[in-house]
C-alpha cells in the first residue's frame, strides 16, 4: 500500500513538472511580454523595454527559462521560495499568499456543498427510481449542465442578490407567494415519499399545509429581520435530529443507539443559554474548531457508555448526532449577529454582497465575521457548484443504481436483513467507491470555474492573478497560480487513491 | 464410486411428511416494452419436510424465476401476477415487504449460483457471517456473535475458521466462497434452503465436497432443500424428486430415479437422452448414422448419445496409426505477474507440455480451472508466444515459420472458442463473419466467397436464409455453429475447440458434438478438444490428455483413461462427474 | 463549464451469455435487426432525445437560413431583413417587439443594442459561430482522443505509457486554463483557429475512455477469432474493435460538444475567446454584461440560446448513451407497463427460439 502510495506520487510530481514546463512555454509564447512598450510613445521607451527585459530574464528563451523559475520554485524547499516578480516588479510569492486565500476558501466550499448535496440528492433519486422526484432531478441536472456558469452569476447577481436584499429591506412575504410555495412543496413531497392513491394526497396535504404554516409564522414574526431558531426550535430539531440519525445510521431498532443520540442532544438542548450568552463570546475560529472536534469527542463517549455488547455503532451514531446539534446551535449563534450585522455602518440593510470576498474594514466578533462570509460566499458558491452538483447526482445515481443491481445486494436481502441495512450498510458503502475517484477528478473543473466566478464577483483571489500575468504575457503569475491548482489536482488525485483504498480492500489488502 | 445421496446417510433426521413449500399455478411475468412476457407460466410443485426438490431445465426455462419467487428477490422488471406459494401455511405472495425480511435467511435460506459475486467485497467474512445472525436474531452483537458465526463456518468446512474471518472475499478461493455462503444459508437453521445452480460455477470435484458437505448438513439439521440445477445427473443423484421445467412450464415431476429410468414427455426422454454425464459412451458420426439424421426434421434431431456409441471402435484403431498432425514438445509457458510491488513473479502456466495428434483423430485436454489447458489452446493458434518448447504441424516448426509460410500454416489450424457470444462479432452479419477468413486471406473473389460461405451454412445445418441476419439474433446453438463455419472455411486439417460446448444447454451440447462427430469423418478433421468436462470427452475423444497446474499428469486414449485410470487425479475427476453411478432403464 | 470530463459512464457491455430470463427477453425484444437498427429504435424511443434533436434542428437551420453563412467573401446572406453588422434606426427604445398574447413578431424581435443592430441577427450570427465552433471542436477532439486511445488500448506496453503520461500531463491542466493560454495567442485568427486549438487539447477524457474500451474489447474471443482467421492489425482495429467502441465515441463526443460550446462561450466571455469583429454567443453576452440594467435582453437572448443548445445536445448524448448500452436502459414509464399488464399477455411467437 505505501509502495503503491509513494509510487503514485513520484509519477505524479513528474507529470506535473511536464505540465508546468508545458504550461511555461504556452504562456510565455502567448504574446508579446513588451508590446505595450513597444507601442508607447514614452521618451525612456528602449530603457524601459531595457529594464523589464533584465526584470524578467526576457532575453533568456523561454525554453531555458523555465528552469530559472524552476530554481526559484526549488527554493521553497529550503523555506525561501521565489517565484519570481510580476511585470510591475511586485513579488509573485507575496501576491500568491493574498490569493489563493479567498480562491482556497471558494473552492473548498463550493467542492463540500457540491459533494454533500450531489451525493445526497443522486442516492435519493436512485431509491426513487422513475420517480417525479427522480426526472425531475434529471431534467435539472441536464439544466445544470448546459448553463453558462458566468451567465448564471451575473444573473444571480442581478436578481437573486438585489432582489433579495430588496426583499430584507421590508420582508413580507407577498400574500399569493405563500400557497404557491406551499403547493410547489407539497408537490415535491410528493414525488418523493411512495405513497399510493389516497395516502398520497395526504402526503401532498400535510406537506403543503405544513409549508404555508411555517411561511406565515416566519411572515408575521419578522423571522427575516431577526432570524433565529430559539430554545423551542433546537428542542425540536435536536430531537429529530436524533430520531433521523438513528434511523439512517443503525436503525430504530437498536434501542441504545436511539437512547445515546437523544441523551447527546438533551446534552446540546441543556449547554445552549450557557453556550449562546456565555462562552461562545470570546470564541476564536480555531477555539470553535477545537468545540467541534471536543463535541464529537464527548459525543462519541456517551454512546460509548450506551453501547453495550456491540459498541462501535452506536458510538458512531451519538457522535454524528452530536455535531449536527452542536451544529445546529451554531447556526443559531450566527443567526443571533444577524440583525447586529444587516444594520451596521458597513453593510448598510443590504447584507447579500456581490463584490469581493469580505467587508473591508468589518470589525466584531468571529460570528459576524462568519456571517459576513456567508453573505460573501453565498452567490459565487451557488454558482460554482451548479455543474459539479449535476455531475455528482448522475454519478452517484448511475453508481448506486449499478449496485443496487449487483449478486450481493439480492444475497444480503435473503440473509434477511432490513432495506435499510441493505442500502446503507452494503449499497450506498460500495457506491461510493466509484464516486471518490470521479469527486478527486473533478476538482480541476471547479478551480477552473473559479476564475470565471472570481471575475463575475470581483474576487481579488487566484483568478485575478492568473488572468492579469495572461494579459500581460508575463509567465510568473500565471505559473504561481498553476503551481498551486496544479498541486491541488495531484493532492486530490492522490487523496482519492487513498480514500479508494480505504474503501476497498481489495486495493487495501492484497 | 460413493453414493451421496443424503437418504442414505446415517444421520438423517428428517421427518418426510407434511408439506412445507406448495407453490400453486405460479404466473410471473417480465415487463418489457412489447408487454408483459411470461416467464414462470402455471408452475405447481410440492416439497416435503425434510425433502430435497430439484428443478432441471435449460436456460430460459424459468426455474431461477421460480426459486427467486418463493423469497420474493426477482429482478425490477418481474413481477408475480398469479398463483400462490404456501410456506408453512403462510402465503408468502401476500406478505408485506417487513413480513418477507423475517422469512428471508430466518425461515428460507438461500445458497445463490455465483460464489464471485454474491459476497460483498468491502466487508469481512466474519462481518457478513455475523450480520446475518445478529438479523435473524440467533445471536447478540459483540462477542456472542463472533463465536457463533466461528462454528457457522467451521461447519461449513473451512479451516482456521477464526483466523479466516478477518479476511475478504477477494483472498477466498470460489470452493471457499461457496462454503462461506452456503454457511450464511444455512447459519439461521431455516426449515427450507433454496440452492440455485450453487456449484455450478466451480471445478468438479470442489462441486462434489460441497454438494456432499451441503447434504450432510441439511440432512443433520432436517432442512428441506429447493435445488436448481441444469444438470440432470446432477440433480437426479441429489434430490428424490425431480421438478423438470420447459420454457415457463413444468413438463414432468416426480421421484429421480424413476423419472430417469422411465421419462413420459418427450422432451424429458430428449434430456435424459442426451446428458453426456449420462451416457457412458462416445460418440460417433458414422455415414449411417448421418444419413438417418438426414431423413428426420432438423428441428426433432434427438441426439442420443448412449445409443450411437459403440460403433466405431475399428475407426479409432486405425486413425491412431495415421501420422501425427500436431505434435507438441516441451512447451513451457511462464507469465509474468505483477505482484502490486515494483518487482514482478514468474508463473508457469504450462510446464513442459508434450503431446501429439494423429491425423483424423480428436485428443482431449482435460483440466480444472487454472490447469493450464486454455494457454496451451492459445498457444498452438499462436495467439501467444510460447517461453520454450516446439509445436510442429505437419513437420514444419511453428515457432521458426514467418510471414507468407506462417500465414499458410495457420489457415490449417483454426479455432471455435468458448463463449458463442463472445466469439461472434455482433456488428458483422452471419455471411460476414464466416467469410472474414476468406477475405482475409484473399480467396477467391467476392462471388466465390458467397457460394462458399453458402456451402459451409449448409455443412453446419444452417438455413441459408441466415446469412443476412446478425448474431443477437441468434441462439447460442445456431452461433456455435456460425462459429464451427467460420472455423472450417479456409478448409483447415486441424481444429482447435477450446471449450466449445461448455456454455451451451445439454440437448444443443449434444447436437453441436454430433455435427462435430459428422464434420470429422466427412472431412478428415484432426480436434484438439479442450474441456474441463470429462463427461464431454468421453463422447468425443480418441485421446485424453490430464493436466494439473501446468502439466500432463496422464495421457492415454479416452477407453484407457475412464476404464483403468492410473493417476489419483484422474480418479477424482472421474469420481466427481455427477450422475455416473446412476443405472438408466432401456 | 470546465467540465474536463463529460458525465460519462464506463462503457457497459453485454453480459457474454445472457442466460439468465431477462437478458433472453432483451434477445426477443430486438430479434430481426441489425445493431444499427436496434440503436435506432432505442434512440427514437427516448422522447427527450428525440425532440432535442428536432430543437437542435431547428436551432441550426434558423441560424444558418436567417442571416446566411459567411466564409470569407462567400456571404449568401438570408431572410431576415437586417444583418448582424449593420446598425439601423432605434425603435421602440430597442426593446424587443415580440409579444406572445397576440403573437407577433414586429421589427425586432429580439431588441436592438444601443448603436441599433438587430439582435435576432446578431444572435443567429452567434450562434452560427458557436454552433461552427462546437462541431470543429468535437471532431477534433474525438478524432485525436480515438486515435490516441486506441492505439493506447490496443498495443499496450510501452507505447500505451507514453501516450497515457502525455494524456495526464494535459489533463492536470483545467480546461479553461489551457484553453485561455492558447485563446490568447490564437483568438485573433478567427473561430476557426480558436475551434482547433481547443479541439487539441479536449480530447483527454474520450482518449481514457477509447483506451479503456479498447483494452476491454481486445480481450473478446471474436477479436481472438480474427486475428486466427488472418486479419491484421489494421484490420483488427479499424473493422472489430472501432465499430464495437463506437457507441462509447458517439455519446461522448456529443457530450464533448456540449461541454466545447459552453467552454467557447466561457473563453469569451473572459476575453480570450472569439475577437471582434467577429463574434459569437459568449461574446455578446461579454460585450452587453455592463448594459444588463438597462438593456437585459442583450443578456437574456444569446445565454438562452446557449443554453437551448447545450442541453439540447446533452439530451441527445442520453438519448445515444440508452441506445448503445441497454444495461442502462430506461424502464418503460409507470403508465407504459400499466398499459402492458392491462393488456395481459404478450404479443403471440414471443418465446425465445430454440435451437434447431
Amino acid at each position: 500500500m505505501a509502495t503503491f502510495v509513494i509510487r503514485r506520487l513520484i509519477a505524479s510530481i513528474f507529470i506535473l513538472l511536464a505540465a508546468t514546463y508545458l504550461m511555461y512555454i504556452l504562456t510565455a509564447l502567448s504574446g508579446d511580454p513588451l508590446e505595450d512598450l513597444r507601442t508607447s510613445t514614452a521618451p525612456n521607451k528602449a530603457q524601459l523595454i531595457e529594464s523589464r527585459t533584465r526584470l524578467l530574464n526576457l532575453d533568456v528563451p523561454p525554453f531555458l527559462r523555465y528552469f530559472i523559475w524552476l530554481a526559484g520554485v526549488g527554493k521553497c524547499f529550503i523555506g525561501q521560495c521565489d517565484l519570481g516578480v510580476t511585470v510591475q516588479n511586485q513579488p509573485v510569492t507575496i501576491l500568491l499568499a493574498q490569493a489563493a486565500g479567498s480562491t482556497l476558501q471558494l473552492v473548498t466550499i463550493a467542492s463540500l456543498v457540491a459533494i454533500i448535496l450531489g451525493i445526497t440528492v443522486g442516492i435519493t433519486t436512485a431509491l426513487r427510481q422513475y420517480s417525479g422526484y427522480d426526472y425531475g432531478v434529471t431534467f435539472i441536472s441536464f439544466l445544470f449542465f448546459s448553463l453558462p456558469i458566468f451567465w448564471v452569476a451575473v444573473l444571480l447577481k442581478q436578481y437573486i442578490a438585489i432582489g433579495f436584499n430588496d426583499f430584507l429591506a421590508d420582508p413580507k412575504i407577498e400574500y399569493w407567494i405563500i400557497p404557491i410555495i406551499a403547493v410547489v412543496s407539497g408537490l415535491i413531497w410528493m414525488s418523493i415519499i411512495p405513497r399510493k392513491g389516497l395516502q398520497k394526497l395526504l402526503t401532498f396535504g400535510i406537506a403543503a399545509v405544513a409549508t404555508a404554516g411555517i411561511l406565515f409564522y416566519l411572515d408575521l414574526s419578522d423571522w427575516f429581520s431577526t432570524p433565529h431558531i430559539g430554545i423551542v426550535g433546537i428542542i425540536i430539531s435536536s430531537i429529530a435530529v436524533a430520531f433521523g440519525v438513528t434511523v439512517i445510521s443503525t436503525g430504530l431498532k437498536r434501542r441504545r443507539a436511539l437512547y445515546a443520540a437523544l441523551t447527546v442532544a438533551g446534552v446540546g438542548i441543556a449547554i445552549y443559554y450557557p453556550f449562546l450568552y456565555g462562552f461562545s463570546l470570546s470564541l476564536e475560529a480555531w477555539s470553535l474548531a477545537l468545540l467541534a472536534l471536543v463535541t464529537i469527542g464527548v459525543s462519541f463517549a456517551i454512546g460509548w457508555f450506551w453501547g453495550g455488547a456491540d459498541r462501535l455503532p452506536v458510538a458512531r451514531t451519538a457522535a454524528i448526532t452530536g455535531f449536527l446539534v452542536a451544529g445546529l446551535i451554531a447556526l443559531d449563534r450566527f443567526m443571533f449577529v444577524w440583525n447586529q450585522y444587516a444594520n451596521s455602518g458597513r453593510i448598510k440593510g443590504r447584507p447579500i454582497a456581490t463584490v469581493g470576498s469580505a467587508t473591508p474594514g468589518l470589525e466584531g466578533s468571529l460570528w459576524v465575521h462568519g456571517v459576513d462570509l456567508f453573505t460573501h460566499l453565498l452567490l459565487p458558491t451557488i454558482a460554482l457548484i451548479l455543474i459539479s452538483f449535476a455531475s455528482y447526482t448522475r454519478y452517484s445515481r448511475a453508481s448506486l443504481l449499478e449496485v443496487m443491481n449487483q449478486d450481493y445486494i439480492r444475497t444480503a436481502r435473503a440473509k434477511g436483513l432490513t432495506e435499510r441495512t441493505v442500502v446503507v450498510r452494503h449499497a450506498f458503502r460500495n457506491a461510493l467507491i466509484p464516486i471518490a475517484t470521479i469527486v478527486a477528478f473533478d476538482i480541476g473543473g471547479i478551480i477552473g470555474g473559479a476564475v470565471i466566478t472570481e471575475r463575475v464577483f470581483g474576487f481579488v483571489g487566484m483568478g485575478q492573478l492568473f488572468q492579469n500575468g495572461l494579459d500581460h504575457v508575463d509567465p510568473n503569475p500565471v505559473m504561481a497560480f498553476f503551481l498551486v491548482t496544479g498541486g491541488l489536482a495531484i493532492l486530490f488525485n492522490l487523496l482519492a487513491d487513498l480514500v479508494y483504498a480505504g474503501l476497498d480492500p481489495r486495493i487495501r489488502v492484497s | 464410486m460413493s453414493q451421496p445421496t443424503p437418504t442414505t446417510s446415517p444421520t438423517d433426521k428428517r421427518r418426510i411428511g407434511a408439506p412445507l413449500l406448495e407453490i400453486r399455478d405460479l404466473q410471473v411475468s417480465f415487463a418489457t416494452q412489447a408487454g408483459m412476457v411470461p416467464a414462470v407460466n402455471g408452475v405447481s410443485l410440492t416439497l416435503l419436510q425434510g425433502e430435497t426438490l430439484a428443478i432441471v431445465g435449460e436456460s430460459g426455462s424459468g426455474k431461477t424465476t421460480t426459486a427467486l419467487s418463493v423469497i420474493k428477490l426477482l429482478p425490477g422488471a418481474a413481477e408475480i401476477t398469479g398463483g400462490s406459494i404456501l410456506f408453512d401455511g403462510v402465503d408468502l405472495t401476500k406478505l408485506s415487504e417487513k413480513e418477507l425480511e423475517s422469512v428471508r435467511g430466518k425461515q428460507i435460506g438461500f445458497v445463490p449460483q455465483d460464489p464471485m459475486s454474491n459476497l460483498n467485497p468491502v466487508w469481512r467474512i466474519g462481518f457478513q457471517v455475523e450480520e446475518t445472525l445478529v438479523a435473524n436474531g440467533k445471536a447478540q452483537r459483540g462477542r456472542d456473535a463472533r463465536e457463533k458465526a466461528i462454528a457457522v463456518l467451521e461447519s461449513a468446512g473451512l479451516g482456521d475458521a477464526a483466523q479466516r474471518m478477518r479476511q475478504y472475499p477477494h483472498q477466498f478461493s470460489g470452493g471457499m466462497r461457496q462454503r462461506v455462503l452456503i454457511g450464511i444459508g444455512l447459519s439461521s437453521t431455516p426449515k427450507l434452503l433454496i440452492a440455485d445452480e450453487p456449484t455450478s460455477a466451480l471445478d468438479v470435484t470442489v462441486q462434489r465436497v460441497i454438494l456432499d458437505h451441503l447434504a450432510k448438513l441439511t440432512a443433520e439439521s432436517g432442512t428441506s432443500v429447493l435445488f436448481i440445477t441444469h444438470d440432470l445427473g446432477l440433480a437426479a443423484e441429489r434430490a428424490q424428486k425431480l421438478v423438470v421445467m420447459y420454457k415457463g412450464r413444468v413438463v414432468e415431476a416426480g421421484p429421480s430415479v424413476e423419472l430417469l429410468q422411465n421419462p413420459q414427455h418427450p422432451y424429458t426422454k430428449r434430456l435424459v437422452a442426451a446428458a453426456p454425464s449420462l451416457a457412458s459412451h462416445r460418440l460417433q458420426g458414422s455415414a449411417s448414422s448421418i444419413a438417418a439424421r438426414d431423413q428426420r426434421d432438423a428441428e426433432s434431431a434427438d441426439v442420443d448419445l448412449a445409443r450411437t456409441a459403440e460403433e466405431r471402435a475399428a475407426h479409432a484403431a486405425s486413425a491412431l496409426a495415421a501420422p501425427p498432425a500436431v505434435q507438441v514438445e516441451n512447451l513451457t509457458k511462464v507469465f509474468r505477474i505483477s505482484s502490486g510491488k515494483l518487482r514482478s513473479e514468474p508463473f508457469t502456466a504450462v510446464d513442459s507440455v508434450s503431446f501429439s495428434i494423429a491425423k483424423g483423430t480428436t485428443t482431449a485436454l482435460v483440466g480444472e480451472s487454472g490447469s493450464g489447458k486454455s494457454t496451451v489452446a492459445r498457444l498452438v493458434l499462436k495467439l501467444d508466444e510460447p517461453t520454450s518448447g516446439r509445436i510442429v504441424v505437419d513437420g514444419r516448426d511453428l515457432s521458426t515459420t514467418r510471414g507468407k509460410d506462417l500465414l499458410a500454416l495457420r489457415r490449417r489450424m483454426q479455432p471455435v472458442f468458448q463463449d458463442p457470444f463472445g466469439s461472434l462479432d455482433p456488428l458483422y452479419n452471419i455471411g460476414a463473419t464466416i467469410a472474414e477468413p476468406l477475405v482475409a486471406h484473399r480467396v477467391g473473389n467476392a462471388r466465390e466467397q458467397q457460394a462458399r460461405v453458402l456451402e459451409l451454412l449448409d455443412q453446419v445445418s444452417l438455413p441459408k436464409k441466415l446469412v443476412d441476419r446478425y448474431p443477437n439474433e441468434l441462439s447460442g446453438g445456431q452461433r456455435q455453429r456460425v462459429a464451427i463455419a467460420r472455423a472450417l472455411a479456409l478448409k483447415p486439417d486441424i481444429v482447435v475447440l477450446d471449450e466449445a460446448v461448455s456454455a451451451l444447454d445439454v440437448l444443443v451440447q449434444a447436437q453441436i458434438l454430433a455435427l462435430l462427430g459428422e464434420l470429422q469423418s466427412e472431412l478428415d478433421l484432426t480436434y484438439l478438444f479442450i474441456t474441463h468436462d470429462l463427461a464431454v470427452v468421453r463422447l468425443i475423444a480418441d485421446n485424453v490428455c490430464v493436466m494439473r497446474k501446468g502439466r500432463i499428469v496422464e495421457a492415454a486414449s479416452t477407453s484407457e483413461v475412464f476404464d483403468n485410470p492410473k493417476e489419483q487425479y484422474t480418479q477424482e475427476l472421474l469420481a466427481a462427474i455427477p450422475g455416473a453411478g446412476i443405472t438408466l432403464g432401456a | 463549464m470546465t467540465n474536463l470530463e463529460p458525465p460519462v459512464q464506463q462503457p457497459g457491455h453485454h453480459a457474454p451469455g445472457g442466460t439468465d430470463d431477462e437478458s433472453s427477453i432483451e434477445i426477443k425484444d430486438i430479434a430481426g435487426l441489425s445493431q444499427g437498427q436496434i440503436v435506432r429504435k432505442r434512440f427514437f424511443r427516448h422522447r427527450g432525445a428525440l425532440i432535442a434533436m428536432f430543437a437542435l434542428l431547428f436551432i441550426i437551420v434558423l441560424a444558418f437560413t436567417s442571416v446566411g453563412p459567411q466564409f470569407g467573401s462567400f456571404k449568401p446572406g438570408g431572410w431576415w431583413p437586417f444583418t448582424w453588422n449593420v446598425a439601423g434606426a432605434i425603435e421602440n427604445g430597442g426593446r424587443p417587439t415580440l409579444t406572445v398574447f397576440p403573437l407577433s413578431f414586429g421589427n425586432h424581435p429580439f431588441g436592438q443594442d444601443q448603436v441599433g443592430r438587430d439582435i435576432f441577427a446578431v444572435v443567429m450570427r452567434g450562434t452560427q459561430q458557436s454552433l461552427m465552433i462546437m462541431v470543429i471542436v468535437g471532431s477534433i477532439a474525438t478524432i485525436i482522443g480515438t486515435v490516441v486511445g486506441a492505439v493506447s488500448g490496443f498495443y499496450r506496453g510501452i507505447t500505451d505509457a507514453v501516450l497515457m503520461r502525455f494524456t495526464d500531463i494535459i489533463i492536470t491542466i483545467p480546461v479553461i486554463v489551457i484553453g485561455a493560454v492558447l485563446g490568447r495567442r490564437f483568438g485573433f485568427a478567427g473561430a476557426p483557429v480558436l475551434a482547433l486549438i481547443l479541439g487539441l487539447v479536449l480530447w483527454t477524457g474520450l482518449a481514457r475512455l477509447v483506451r479503456g474500451e479498447f483494452l476491454t474489447l481486445r480481450e473478446r474471443e471474436f477479436v481472438d477469432a480474427a486475428r486466427v482467421a488472418g486479419a491484421r492489425d489494421a484490420r483488427i482495429i479499424f473493422r472489430h474493435i472501432l465499430p464495437n467502441a463506437i457507441g462509447v465515441i458517439i455519446v461522448n463526443s456529443t457530450l464533448l460538444m456540449a461541454a466545447a460550446i459552453l467552454i467557447e462561450t466561457g473563453l469569451s466571455f473572459l476575453g480570450y475567446g472569439v475577437q471582434a469583429p467577429d463574434t459569437s454567443l459568449g461574446k455578446i453576452i461579454s460585450e452587453n454584461q455592463a448594459a444588463f440594467s438597462t438593456r437585459p435582453w442583450l443578456f437574456w437572448w444569446p445565454g438562452l440560446f446557449i443554453i437551448a443548445i447545450a442541453l439540447c445536445i446533452n439530451f441527445i448524448g442520453d438519448g445515444l448513451r440508452d441506445a448503445f448500452d441497454p444495461r442502462q436502459k430506461r424502464m418503460p414509464t409507470g403508465g407504459a407497463l400499466a398499459k402492458a399488464k392491462r393488456a395481459g399477455q404478450p404479443v403471440a411467437g414471443s418465446q425465445k427460439a430454440g435451437d434447431k
